[in-house]
This record gives structure tokens, sequence and C-alpha cells, in this order.
């Protein structure tokens, strides 16, 4: 078979015509999505100080646990302030939960890929009769 | 309706004129459903495509700068969809290797009918892997225009020359052994 075979079968593509209530149908649609309410912004000015919080609290425990480390190949003491801070950021960590909340985490995220993965792995559709 | 009135159209529906969108629709639904068609080879997946692309179309209507045509900009956001719905999921079709049975088995020997011989091409081109079987489709749908068929894969032409002529080959190695057309086996 050459190009031309090739050109020539490819190029003359049955036509199909769209059913009669495809443009109503697609308006339908359209008529729908116009009347939704707008989708429910994130409210980012609410999250902005947790959000800090949490990144801030995440940069300490990285620093803490890189001078941990530094300051224990080097085998000196381990500054009393450092400790304090390791240690209240320890304790915040207990009083709100911080294993359950990063099991709950783990958890969710888990569940929504796995549904993810259900519905994109639902490989064939039904037949259409 | 030309492309001053598709944008005229597209004026009336940021405006706030909804209705004005149906022109629109009723103008490209059917080269809509068919680029889909070629894409599924299912009337009612590619209706189902189609409605989503001019959803998607009506959604970002805001964002199609006048630098190309309306319809240019319709096709390449349709072409998207259509290439990751497939890729999600895939068109129902036979491998590669198994296509291109002849009905009748004592036909072998006088050649396919040109029937089947169309329908095993194009079952072929659905079995490539999906670049070079977009880069095909969208080729052939835009009359063999490879810059039409860019700009709708937004790739630089040089990609789809390249895919184009590599997807040929691999329908060439996997058809020619099938496949032995009356015009070849005339030449031979």
């Amino acid at each position: 078979m050459r190009d031309a075979d090739l050109d020539r079968i490819l190029s003359k593509e049955e036509e199909i015509l769209p059913s009669s209530g495809f443009a109503a149908s697609v308006m339908e649609a359209v008529q729908r999505e116009a009347s939704a309410p707008p989708p429910i912004p994130f409210p980012w000015k609410r999250a902005l100080p947790g959000l800090c919080a949490t990144g801030l609290m995440l940069v300490s425990v990285v620093v803490a646990s890189i001078l941990l480390l530094n300051h224990g190949a080097a085998s000196r003491p381990f500054p009393s302030q450092w400790r304090a801070a390791l240690a209240s950021i320890v304790e915040t960590w207990k009083t709100f939960g911080g294993n359950w909340i990063a099991l709950a985490l783990v958890l969710s995220l888990a569940s929504v890929k796995l549904s993810m993965r259900f519905a994109s792995s639902r490989g064939s559709r039904p037949e259409r009769t | 309706m030309s492309a001053a009135d598709d944008e005229a159209a597209v004026q009336k529906v940021l405006a706030g004129d909804i209705a004005a969108f149906e022109g629109l629709v009723r103008r490209w639904q059917g080269p809509m459903v068919n680029l889909a068609y070629r894409f599924c080879r299912d009337r009612g997946r590619a209706e189902e495509m189609a409605q989503e692309a001019f959803l998607r179309a009506y959604r970002s209507l805001d964002r199609w700068r006048r630098e190309a045509a309306f319809s240019t900009w319709l096709f390449a956001l349709a072409t998207n969809l259509y290439c990751s719905e497939l890729r999600r999921i895939p068109a129902r079709m036979v491998a590669l290797d198994d296509i291109a049975e002849p009905r009748d088995p004592h036909a072998i020997d006088e050649g396919l009918e040109q029937e089947d011989q169309d329908r095993a091409v194009r079952r072929a081109v659905l079995a490539l892997p999906a670049k070079y079987r977009e880069a095909l489709l969208l080729f052939y749908f835009h009359d063999m225009d490879i810059s039409t068929a860019a700009r709708s894969l937004d790739v630089p032409e040089g990609t789809v020359k390249a895919r184009l002529s590599r997807g040929r080959k691999m329908l060439h190695g996997k058809l020619s052994q099938r496949l032995l057309t009356p015009l070849v086996r005339k030449e031979a």
C-alpha cells in the first residue's frame, strides 16, 4: 500500500449528520451553565493566617531538624533555645492532635486517589444500542 | 454565516445574549461532531464529546483572542478535548495485529473488497499510538492541510510532518502484510 492509497482512503470519510436535537441539547446545557450560580471562590483571606502558620511551623521543623543533625554530627551540645523551640513545636503538635490530623489527611488523600483511579480505569463504556 | 458573523455572535454572547450562541452551534455542529466521530467511531459518543466541546467553548469564550479565526480556536479547543477524552477512555477497537480479516476467507487470493480495505485502514489508524493517530486524523480532517492540523494540535508544523511520516510508516508496516490491494497486484 502506498501513501497515495492511504490519502485516498482516509480523505474520503463518511460524513455523519448531528442528530436533530443536538443543537437544542447543547443550548440547554449552555443555559444550565449560564443560570448556575458562580463557583464559590476559595476563601484565601480566611485561610491565609492558617497557611502562614503551617508554613512557618514546617520551616521551623525543617530548620530544627537540620540543626539537630549538624550538632549531632559535630558532637556538640544542642543549644538550649533550639531545644526549647523544638519542644514547643512538639507540644503544639500534640495539643492540636497533629498525628490524627496527619492520619486524616493521608486517609483523605488515599481515598480521593483511589476513587479517581477507579473512575478513570472504568475502561469500556456501556454498549449503545 | 462568515467569520465576521462568528465574531459578531461571540460579541453578543459576551455581552450577555446567550441565545446568540445557538448560531455558532448550528454553524459548527457538523464539523465538530464529525471530527469527534473520526476520533471515536461512535456516533453517540461523538455527540457527547462535541457537546462538551461547545460547553467549554462557551465557558472560555472571553479567552478567544482575535488573532486567529473563531473556527481555528474552536477546533483547537475541541481537538484538545477529544484527544484527552480518547486517552482517558480509548475508542473500542481491535488490536492492530487482528485487523483486516476478510469477510470471505476465499477472497484472500483476490484481494480484499475495497470496503473491507477502507475499514481496515481506518481501524488501523485508530490503533496507532495517540500522537501519530491524532496527527493523521487532524491532517485528513483538515483536507490534508498541515498548517491547520498543526494549529489544531498546537504543535509546530515540522512536528506534524514527522508524526505523519512515522504514522504512515507504522500503517504501511502493519497493513502491507495483510492488505494486498488490486492496485498493488496490478503493478506486480
